[in-house]
């Protein structure tokens, strides 16, 4: 069971509820959700919040792929997958990622939600710029993709 | 020919829309691109080295969203992705 999406701020909302209920089965009995929220610093700097870039084609296959690639790498079968992240502009504690996923067992829910953001953080084209109290912003330095 | 590049990222800051349009007269190879790129921003950015640096640090992705190399020819009218160093989460 698999979803992926990237939610445009501006047209809909990112929901926990909507995770929570597409990974839940009396299959699965351990889950997690993962989300990622806006912070207040970075690099001694105030933020006041983060606009968020993609390139929405690039990021549902980058999802899809790591999500096909978990039962050779990780040897876990059964589960379910739930990955969302907005683009657009969010404040402060603003959720801009939902990982959920559901396995059989605990050891193998850890071991994939971290995989999966990891990954997402090597491999998504996804950007972030800063906005800061003085008026400021600025896009992160990030990872550079390599082409194979 | 026409070349669109689309910008994401940082590369947004090149241009107030969402893309540069590069004429072309024959075939060209992304690193060449670049170059034209490059040559831009010496011109509209006074050679603005955060911009440089931007473009040289990208990778580039063609219409069927697959990440291509240097080496890759674009041969007609064409939209190519900018991909500037990411990281989202």
């Amino acid at each position: 069971m698999f979803h992926a999406k990237i939610i445009d701020i501006k047209k809909e909302k990112i929901e926990v509820d909507k995770a929570e209920k597409f990974i839940s089965s009396s299959k699965f009995g351990a889950s997690l959700i993962f989300r990622g929220t806006v912070r207040e610093t970075n690099e001694n700097k105030k933020v006041i919040g983060i606009t968020y870039d993609s390139h929405d084609a690039m990021v549902i296959k980058s999802f899809e792929e790591i999500y096909n690639e978990v039962d050779q790498k990780l040897k876990i079968k059964k589960k379910a997958v739930y990955i969302e992240h907005v683009k657009g502009y969010l404040g402060l504690g603003e959720i801009s990622i939902i990982i959920a996923v559901a396995c059989p067992h605990r050891a193998e829910t850890y071991i994939l939600s971290r995989y999966i953001i990891e990954e997402i953080k090597k491999r998504s084209p996804i950007w972030k710029k800063e906005h800061y109290e003085n008026e400021e912003s600025e896009w992160l330095k990030g990872n550079p993709i390599q082409a194979n | 020919m026409k070349v669109k590049l689309e910008l994401f990222g940082a590369s947004r800051d090149l241009s107030d829309k969402d893309f540069l349009e590069f004429n072309i007269e024959k075939k060209i190879s992304i690193k060449d691109l670049k170059k034209k790129i490059i040559n831009y921003v010496d011109e509209k950015f006074k050679g603005n080295e955060n911009f440089k640096k931007i473009i040289e640090t990208s990778a580039f992705c063609s219409e069927d969203n697959n990440i291509i190399s240097e080496n890759y020819k674009i041969t007609k009218d064409q939209k190519i992705g900018i991909i500037p160093p990411i990281g989202g989460g």
